[in-house]
């Protein structure tokens, strides 16, 4: 790294992003000493296209080390006659499906990437045609023609195992449940699943192409409705990320009311997902009363917002409304929240054929999460210390006491009582907030957003980390706005975890992790 | 466990539209009787529901789900979501319809025996909402398959949603 250093291009710091230009044979080398000496971890790779501002495509690898609170953002310059780029997937697995992503929308190639299948595409989008490109065009009878599917351009090949007594599984797009559309493939052995490869992106909705047409303070409106239980933290890391490349300041109050509602996003998402893995284990009792509390925080959340889903809230500088002037109405649902879920906890532990189910089952080893970049309440069950709140502190996190709970089981039953020993600890950070009052105005005094500038916003989702990166043109127009879900990363861990598990634990397992389809599919 | 069926049975059991302590009006809690003696009438007291989801952003799912916990319960009104729609009266549909999704929906749509309904749910199913304009979306379930009604929001509380339905049932019956 030290040689590397010495021949970087260019260093600037904004905040706490270090930037750094490499050469483009220098950019494996860079990546791998962050990954290895430092222990970093890759947050987000992606590309854009500068074509407008100096000719040039540049890949981006942002990476974090723990302890500190600096991202290292590593990036190359790709000149227009030549769209290579080294692959550090062999030495950085986690960057896998960065690169097939970056390669289906800008056509930018990763050599050496093991496996170039399309990622987003299915087999009826044209080929050779890159969206995320500025001077991308499309027919409108290529697109009805990617709608109606029937015309194979480009076909995608599940991997196959081949034995004695292998049965393959086809599941979905359309599932039995009220749930989301992706497509899974199982290879088993009797009942015991042997290997499963998701086909995903059913519910792509060409998110960051929109992002650059509606303009950075309308993005808002689009950034809560990318995965609906998290809308409150993906608008509020969107917003955090404008707010920084904008150098607008929030005051004390604004960054209260961001605090305290998205640790009452996470509340009723946790609460929520323990009751769906009782939908899981087919305990109807666990599920019922989870969706009880559930719904009672809901109504919470409409009283306080006017949104089930704390919508309408964040906008571009602050929060359109004052939460801390209903605090006795929050305080006293929350009493009853607390009470109710002690006896839902103790109900479910104290039942066997529930604890049956949830322990041992799904188990993600410390050393694949950590591999693939697993983020949240996953990571945390295997053993990986990262709260994005304990790590990169924001808004008023750096001032609230708490620890990142982890456990080293990597199980169901890790990840249940995870969430169960967040909920508590998101019960006490709302009443340590209660405690002080904050002073200032809802929303900042608005800024125009400076030409050719960029910054990065994130924050912890009850999913996990989800990080925006966005980047302004000349005209202090949106270039470019790059979000990364949790659900991201933690899909390719699914099929390790579900390895060795017989086909009824699947739908367990993929409860216990309760990733989102269309954030992941952008 | 056993405390829990033992104060169930042991229990007074009210019959009332909604449990106490939710702030849901009586008012609204009296329009869903009109929708169980509709449902009697028109579906041979059982409606049976096919949620599919063409792309939406996942609020609209869970508060379908929130129709079947026990503040809302819609099963005591003969109404349920089943697994296949091959068992389904009605497809409630919800998202923009993403282009990767238009197949899927079609022949779910071709596999559902007639007669059938088709409910478009949520403000992204009626024009594309938000997402309306973008390269990768339908611009709502109307350019796809047949609608037979629309319930606006985003994502429609489950109240809503009941409403909705209670709407597509006077239509049909008057």
């Amino acid at each position: 790294m030290e040689k590397v250093l010495k021949r970087l291009i260019n260093k600037k710091q904004n905040l706490n992003e270090v930037y750094i230009e490499v050469r483009k044979k220098d950019f494996k080398d860079a990546c791998i000493y962050l990954y290895q000496n430092g222990e970093a971890i890759l947050r987000v790779m992606f590309a854009t296209d500068e074509r407008q501002i100096d000719s040039t495509f540049k890949i981006y690898a942002v990476f974090s080390v723990p302890g500190k609170d600096e991202f290292f953002i590593i990036y190359i310059s790709l000149a227009e006659d030549d769209l290579s780029f080294p692959s550090i997937t062999n030495n950085i697995p986690a960057a896998h499906w960065y690169e097939r992503e970056i390669h289906d929308m800008f056509g930018l190639v990763p050599e050496g990437h093991p496996d170039l299948r399309r990622l987003i595409f299915h087999d009826s989008f044209p080929p050779d045609s890159y969206p995320l490109r500025k001077d991308w065009s499309v027919k409108e009878s290529d697109l009805r023609e990617w709608g109606e599917g029937m015309i194979i351009k480009q076909p995608y090949t599940f991997m196959e195992v081949e034995g004695e007594g292998i049965t393959e599984i086809p599941v979905g797009p359309v599932h039995a449940g009220i749930i989301e559309p992706g497509h899974f493939r199982f290879s088993t052995v009797g009942e015991t699943i042997f290997f499963l490869e998701p086909k995903l992106f059913y519910t792509h909705k060409g998110t960051e192409k929109h992002f650059e047409t509606l303009g950075f303070f309308e993005g808002v409106r689009l950034a809560e409705r990318i995965s609906g239980t998290s809308s409150f933290s993906y608008s509020a890391a969107y917003c955090m990320a404008v707010e920084k490349m904008a150098g607008i300041v929030l005051t004390e109050k604004a960054k209260a009311v961001r605090t305290l509602l998205l640790e009452l996003e996470r509340l009723y998402n946790h609460i929520g997902d323990i009751g769906n893995i009782c939908a899981g284990t087919g305990l109807a009792v666990g599920y019922a009363k989870g969706a009880v509390i559930k719904e009672q925080l809901m109504q919470l959340n409409e009283t306080l917002t006017g949104s089930r889903y704390l919508r309408g809230i964040n906008t571009i500088g602050g929060v359109t409304k004052d939460i801390f002037l209903t605090k006795e109405h929050i305080l006293n649902v929350l009493n009853t929240v607390t009470k109710e879920f002690k006896s839902f906890m103790k109900l479910l532990l104290g039942t066997v054929s529930h604890m049956e189910r949830v322990e041992n089952t799904g188990r993600l080893s410390r050393d694949i999460a950590l591999r693939l970049g697993v983020t949240g309440v996953a990571a945390r069950a295997s053993g990986i210390n990262d709260d994005i709140r304990k790590a990169h502190p924001h808004l008023l996190y750096d001032r609230l006491y708490f620890e990142p709970h982890t456990t080293s089981r990597g199980d169901v039953f890790a990840r249940m009582m995870v969430r169960a020993e967040e909920t508590e600890c998101s019960i006490s950070m709302i009443e340590t907030l209660f405690e002080n009052s904050y002073g200032g105005a809802l929303i900042a005094d608005k800024k125009d957003i400076p030409p050719l500038s960029s910054a990065l916003g994130y924050t912890e989702t009850p999913r996990g980390s989800v990080f925006y990166w966005v980047k302004s043109d000349a005209n202090g127009k949106t270039l470019r706005v790059k979000f990364r879900s949790p659900s991201y990363c933690n899909w390719p861990a699914v099929p390790f975890a579900v390895h060795g598990n017989i086909v009824p634990d699947f739908p367990l397992c993929n409860k216990s992790f309760n990733l989102s389809y269309s954030g992941c599919d952008m | 466990m056993i405390k829990e069926i033992l104060k169930n049975l042991t229990g007074r059991k009210r019959v009332i539209p909604f449990p106490e302590g939710f702030n849901i009006s009586p008012e609204e809690a009296a329009k869903v009787i009109s929708l169980q003696e509709n449902i009697g009438r028109v579906f041979g007291k059982s409606l049976r529901i096919r949620q599919v989801d063409a792309g939406s952003c996942n609020a609209c799912e869970w508060e379908c789900t929130a129709l079947t916990n026990p503040v809302y319960d819609i099963q005591r009104f003969g109404i349920d979501f089943v697994a296949s729609p091959r068992h389904a009266d009605l497809l409630l549909v919800t998202g923009p319809v993403s282009r990767q999704m238009e197949l899927a929906l079609k022949k779910t749509y071709i596999a559902t025996p007639e007669p059938r309904l088709v409910v478009a749910c949520g403000d992204c199913s009626i024009d594309g909402g938000v997402y309306k304009g973008s390269y990768a979306v339908a611009n709502g379930v109307a350019n796809v398959i047949p609608v037979d009604c629309y319930i606006s929001g985003c994502p429609p509380s489950p109240l809503r949603i009941i409403e909705g339905l209670i709407a597509l049932l006077k239509k049909l019956t008057s």
